[in-house]
């Protein structure tokens, strides 16, 4: 476990090491342009000119965080590194159901594909509720501890008045995934 | 055509624009009912612990697009529903404050220290109104100010300053928002350089997306709605369900306090809190016209001048700040509704965000298009129509509309959406989540900004975690662009003359602020 002090000058190396990096290895490798360039004979600010400006501020900031760290700062713990992989695996398990699950049904229910039924009630709901559901059933489960049947329904109602809030209206409006299948 | 022109111009487009319907024959265009929607949705906001103006408008502004589409009709409608949520929260951060100790946003904190008081001794309508009359006021003289000094700034800025003058503007704005945002100018400035670089991705002139890394799906750059909604909204959700998790959920709307019959609030009672009203809202204009320092820190100066004042002032028997003194709420109150305004003079002017809030209005005015905020929005085009001018006194007019609708029906709706503060906030926060990915995934229609935003939302929650305030990160990303072109322009314009920031004396005071300001906030942190 760091001192407060000590995290903050671990901060500061980091974005010292990342301006670093930023300025002589990923600009020079991903912009075509320097920091000038000739256009028909005239000089002008090239595309990595930018970039370097932001690698600059982004190092003064860190040595000046490392300089002059803060005993009362805040401090990233394993615990917040453990919440925030719990909460990113929930968004992708959710975002993954919300993605196939639409395809799936209709694939095991008619003989269509979910793409011809895309724009057609109840299929173009199938996926965005059973998967915003579960996103609002995870995020208040891994919130709270607690795994009740109740929070699953008020998820799968949320998604399901999201749904209808959204399409009932606006006939353009696009529901994830489908405007992604 | 002159100012005067525009002026009616703006207020014909606004109350006779594209009809709803119709009342006696008196037609009710689109924009009064939008901003109408926007200020009765912003009091409900306001008073629901967990949710803030800012998220509100996040969520409204793509679902706003996709039913106004991009065209200029769609500008006063969709700003004025903006305006009307911005200050509506404002006034409704107050009830739950109030009512059940609790802020319904961050600037009413100090709301709680009297209204809370005040709440257990019967006198909770009390306390709403001398908060909705304070808050209404402060508000009100804000928009005051902005509607007289917004076209001075602006036309002070389009005649004295050229390209290398107002790179070195946006340069000093974007230190003094580092360096004052925040306890510690290093995180503020690392904050600042992350939101320019994660701008620049896929940008530039040349045909290739520079910084992409040869991935595709980041060819189009970092879709706008995302990288703002994921730091902001995302990141702060993230960080709220966390504290749930480790600190336990906290039972909301816990022991409403009954109204005794002394509600009533006559000119008797409104008088002695005109002077810390008054004072409030010149300090809460003032810290609003400043990019920057938000509504919070205006409520915390107007509530502790306003406490020097009424220890010498009251009488024996009267209570103290932070005892149930109406003072309080009043002189807190009229701070925090007062930056509202005047957080659009930079936007307006300059085309600098402010604020949280103004984020999002510059994020209305740069989606929808036809509207540059700066200095070419009052410039008057001889016999023509500057019609970003007329946009502009139309976007004043409806802020004076739903000035004006506090007036009216804010204090009657305030007291009517105390319930609001019951929703819990384990179940609030993941609905508003869904809400958040379902907005943007409604604008982009691509899985992929759903990805990014979670991404945002990560860097969003990490920057909490490690004490660096997102909103640099945020104004940053919306001025890296400008900040290039103008840049590029003004090098251009002096033939390529590396110096061109330290040739002319404007530009180079600026430049020269900027260091100072960077020093000045680092010698006292370090203090």
């Amino acid at each position: 476990m760091f001192s407060n002090s000590k995290a903050e000058r671990w901060l500061g190396l980091f974005c010292v090491a990342f301006a670093l990096v930023l300025i002589f290895v990923w600009i020079p490798h991903d912009v075509e342009t320097g920091a000038f360039q000739k256009v028909r004979r005239r000089l002008t600010i090239g595309d990595s000119l930018a970039p370097m400006v932001a690698g600059v501020v982004i190092l003064l900031g860190g040595v000046l965080t490392y300089l002059s760290p803060s005993e009362n700062a805040k401090t990233l713990d394993r615990k917040a590194i453990l919440w925030v992989c719990l909460v990113v695996l929930s968004v992708a398990v959710s975002i993954t159901i919300m993605r196939w699950f639409g395809p799936l049904v209709t694939e095991l229910l008619t003989d269509q594909t979910y793409r011809s039924l895309r724009a057609t009630a109840p299929w173009k709901y199938v996926g965005y509720v059973s998967g915003g559901g579960a996103l609002v059933y995870l995020l208040i489960g891994v919130a709270t501890r607690s795994w009740s049947l109740k929070y699953l329904l008020i998820g799968l109602l949320a998604a399901l008045c999201m749904a209808l809030f959204y399409d009932l209206p606006f006939e353009d409006l696009q529901l994830p995934p489908n405007g992604d299948v | 055509m002159g100012i005067w022109d525009h002026v009616l111009l703006g207020f014909q487009a606004v109350f006779l624009g594209t009809e709803a319907f119709s009342i006696f024959g008196l037609p009710i265009s689109v924009t009064v009912l939008m901003v109408l929607g926007g200020f009765l949705l912003g009091i409900a906001v306001g008073a629901t612990p967990g949710l803030a103006g800012p998220m509100a408008m996040a969520i409204a502004l793509p679902i706003l697009i996709s039913i106004f589409g991009f065209s200029s009709d769609a500008f006063l409608p969709v700003l004025g529903f903006l305006v009307g949520i911005m200050k509506g929260a404002t006034v409704g951060g107050a009830v739950p404050a109030i009512l059940f100790n609790t802020p319904g946003t961050p600037d009413a904190y100090m709301t709680t220290l009297d209204g809370w008081p005040m709440s257990k001794k019967g006198e909770a309508k009390k306390a709403l109104r001398v908060a909705h009359f304070s808050s209404a006021s402060g508000d009100t003289f804000s928009d005051i100010v902005l509607i007289l000094c917004a076209p001075f700034l602006a036309v002070l800025v389009e005649t004295y300053l050229d390209l290398p003058e107002k790179t070195g503007l946006l340069l000093l704005s974007l230190a003094f928002i580092a360096s004052v945002i925040g306890n510690s100018v290093g995180k503020g400035l690392i904050s600042m350089g992350l939101g320019l670089l994660a701008a620049m991705v896929a940008t530039g002139e040349d045909f290739y997306p520079r910084l992409t890394m040869g991935i595709p799906s980041l060819n189009e750059g970092f879709p706008i709605a995302s990288a703002i909604l994921g730091v902001l909204i995302i990141g702060e959700v993230f960080r709220r369900l966390e504290d749930m998790r480790y600190g336990g959920v906290q039972k909301q709307g816990q022991a409403v306090a009954s109204a005794s019959a002394s509600s009533r609030l006559g000119w008797a009672g409104l008088r002695p809190l005109l002077p810390y009203i008054g004072r409030s809202a010149v300090i809460g204009t003032a810290i609003g016209a400043l990019p920057g320092i938000g509504s919070t820190l205006a409520a915390t100066l107007g509530y502790s001048t306003g406490s020097t004042r009424h220890e010498k002032t009251k009488a024996p028997d009267a209570p103290s700040f932070g005892e149930g003194a109406p003072e309080g709420i009043a002189a807190t109150e009229a701070a925090n509704s007062s930056v509202s305004g005047a957080n659009l003079i930079p936007v307006l002017s300059l085309g600098i965000p402010g604020n949280a809030a103004a984020v999002f209005l510059i994020l209305a005015m740069d989606t929808i298009g036809g509207f540059n905020p700066g200095p070419s929005v009052f410039r008057l085009s001889g016999d023509g129509v500057n019609t970003e001018m007329v946009l502009a006194f139309g976007l004043f007019t409806t802020m004076f509309l739903a000035n004006g609708l506090n007036w009216t029906i804010g204090g009657l709706f305030m007291r009517v959406v105390g319930v609001m503060a019951r929703i819990p906030n384990h179940l609030l926060l993941p609905i508003v989540f869904l809400m958040t990915l379902t907005a943007i995934y409604v604008q982009e229609t691509s899985l992929a900004a759903i990805w990014i935003t979670l991404g945002f939302g990560v860097l969003g929650y990490l920057m909490r975690k490690l004490d660096i305030s997102p909103l640099p990160f945020v104004i940053a990303f919306i001025l890296s662009g400008k900040l290039e072109d103008t840049a590029r322009q003004a090098f251009a314009a002096t033939g390529a003359d590396p110096f061109f920031l330290f040739k002319s004396p404007v530009a180079l005071a600026f430049v020269v602020l900027t260091v100072v300001v960077v020093v000045a906030n680092l010698r006292k942190s370090s203090k």
